[in-house]
């Protein structure tokens, strides 16, 4: 501004970027969609979960049949 | 009197198994042999539907076994060159997003839209991460341990042990009967998981064919793939495709690429494969899916949308473009593709959590909490519960409220102890709160859980930093350096650790 007359001059770099201090903060994780998942893997899971009761049932069945085998012993 | 009127059985047996009810069908069958037990019709059928009940797409079958993983001699560098290797997926150039901002698996790949069998367990580094690797209830060591428990499993269900016994068979007799062979090799590949005996019919009923047949030349690469001898597999898949071209046989091949690690063999397979067969989605597919795992996301997000050109429906390119847009930062173009499943009939907690982030950060917040709601009601695993309150909490830290945050976090650990992320999270909020010692607890167990992330390491530099433990400092900034070299703060922790220690 040309009537404003002050006792310093003002200085206005030509070159160079405005910087703001970055500072450096603790990071979170970032969030994680969860990938959906395919038919196969699906199939393949329940095959295990029914396995697996299965296999449990056919457990709790022989434990039935055989009633503490080692109370008996003493 | 009463006449009951009945289908004949076998017919009935055809139609159910037809109906897709095996047990039905492979009831009626064995009430039939019981009457006469020489029966091939049913006995063949019987077969079949035991077969479809535990039946699995072989192509999409691959689990590597820990033993496969490490001590494998398939490699032929130890360091692959830069966009070669499946197993080095840093080495790709340009495109890949940064852990920044995409969370990584163990593996060192930025998280997948969509989990297929292949996908489940990335390549260890070393054998103690190897076990560390939570695999749901399976054996450690054996090559294939699910295969196994599928083939006892089905041995369990017959009170009067198995329909077939193998080892009293005459296989040289099967395999001059086309009508019976394949139905009987199917048994015993499927549901035994026997692939000794399987390879043995197939080599037989080969040479029966006197090596005309492809079917059987593809299923003897199946059986050598299964027995780890990839160069015979890869033999008896190229020959097959001079009988016959056929989709099935390209995607076996590549698939034994893939194992081989020459991800660049595979890629001109399913080119090949796609000059005969243009435009085959599951061709596209496979070469979308070796775009993504060798981190190349632009290259992967092209061949998917040339799979939803084709096919509008699939699941997984949608699935694969959504979290590609949401992880680059345009959350409302990947909610437009989950709405899209949503729309399809995909209904699960998975698609909800998605929805949840996705209407979040697409500042669509009326939605949200109702998607997470969803979510939480549809899980099926601890694992999946505990991903989605690790989900919530990052909601909570978003509308500002610690308090929430925290008890997601916690709950997220809960339900699954070994959550890293969560671990971490928890770390800087309970920094914030001023708890020094918990926080750095947390992160210590943060960083041995998921040493693959950059984040707990580059957090305890840091807090090491800061409280003057510089030589503790400066080894979890090397190590944040080896999870992300490009992260511009652990560099800059580096250097300032390096300048004081040369002053001293």
């Amino acid at each position: 501004m040309p009537e404003v007359k002050s006792m310093f001059r003002e200085v206005l770099p030509k070159q160079g970027q405005l910087s703001v201090e970055d500072v450096p903060t603790m990071v979170l994780c970032k969030p994680k969609l969860l990938p959906l998942k395919s038919v196969t893997l699906e199939k393949l899971e329940k095959m295990q979960q029914d396995a697996q009761e299965i296999i449990k049932q056919q457990e709790l069945a022989l434990k039935e049949q055989q009633p503490q085998p080692p109370e008996r012993a003493e | 009197m009463e006449v009951r009127v009945s289908m004949e059985p076998l017919f009935l047996a055809w139609s159910s198994c037809r109906r897709r009810r095996f047990q039905r069908c492979a009831d009626i069958c064995s009430q039939l042999l019981s009457e006469s037990p020489c029966d091939q019709a049913a006995w063949s059928l019987k077969t079949r539907a035991l077969t479809e009940m535990v039946y699995i797409d072989e192509v999409e079958v691959d689990q590597e076994g820990i033993a496969d993983m490490m001590l494998d001699e398939s490699s032929i560098a130890q360091v692959a060159r830069p966009g070669t290797s499946l197993r080095l997926p840093g080495t790709s150039q340009g495109s890949a997003p940064t852990p920044a901002v995409r969370p990584m698996t163990q593996s060192g790949r930025p998280i997948t839209g969509f989990v297929r069998p292949s996908t489940l367990s990335g390549r260890p580094e070393t054998m103690e991460q190897a076990i560390r690797t939570p695999r749901t209830a399976r054996p450690v060591t054996s090559a294939s341990g699910r295969f196994v428990r599928l083939g006892t499993a089905s041995m369990l269900t017959n009170p009067d042990g198995p329909f077939i016994n193998l080892s009293r068979l005459n296989l040289a007799k099967y395999a001059k009967r086309p009508n019976l062979s394949k139905t009987l090799f199917e048994y015993i590949f499927h549901l035994e998981n026997d692939v000794k005996n399987a390879l043995d019919l197939a080599a037989l009923a080969t040479e029966q064919a006197q090596f005309k047949d492809w079917w059987w030349k593809v299923q003897l690469g199946k059986c050598y793939y299964r027995l780890g001898l990839h160069r015979e597999a890869e033999k008896q898949f190229r020959s097959a495709l001079t009988h016959q071209e056929f989709v099935d046989t390209y995607l076996y091949l590549a698939k034994v690429y893939q194992r081989l690690d020459q991800p660049i063999t595979a890629l001109n397979v399913f080119k090949q494969g796609l000059d005969h067969f243009p435009a085959e989605v599951t061709l596209l597919t496979g070469i979308a899916r070796i775009h993504e795992e060798m981190n190349n996301m632009t290259s992967a997000t092209e061949y998917y949308k040339e799979v939803l050109k084709q096919d509008n429906t699939h699941v997984e390119a949608i699935a694969c473009i959504g979290s590609n847009h949401f992880y680059s930062d345009q959350p409302e173009i990947a909610l437009r593709f989950y709405r899209r499943l949503l729309q399809m009939g995909v209904f699960n907690c998975q698609l909800y959590n998605n929805l949840g982030l996705c209407c979040f950060y697409a500042q669509q917040y009326d939605m949200t909490l109702s998607s997470f709601e969803r979510a939480l009601a549809l899980v099926s695993s601890d694992e999946e519960q505990a991903d989605i309150w690790y989900n919530l909490g990052h909601i909570a830290v978003g509308i500002g409220d610690l308090t929430l945050a925290y008890q997601c976090f916690k709950l997220a650990l809960a339900f699954n102890n070994n959550h890293g992320e969560a671990y971490n999270n928890l770390a800087v909020l309970e920094l914030r709160k001023g708890r020094i010692e918990q926080a750095k607890a947390f992160l210590q167990t943060a960083a041995s859980l998921s040493p693959h992330m950059y984040e707990p390491h580059f957090n305890f530099a840091m807090l090491s930093d800061k409280v003057g433990d510089l030589q503790s400092s400066y080894m979890a900034a090397q190590k944040s350096e080896d999870a992300f070299p490009e992260h511009v703060d652990t560099q800059q922790i580096l250097k300032n650790l390096r300048q004081h220690f040369s002053t001293l």
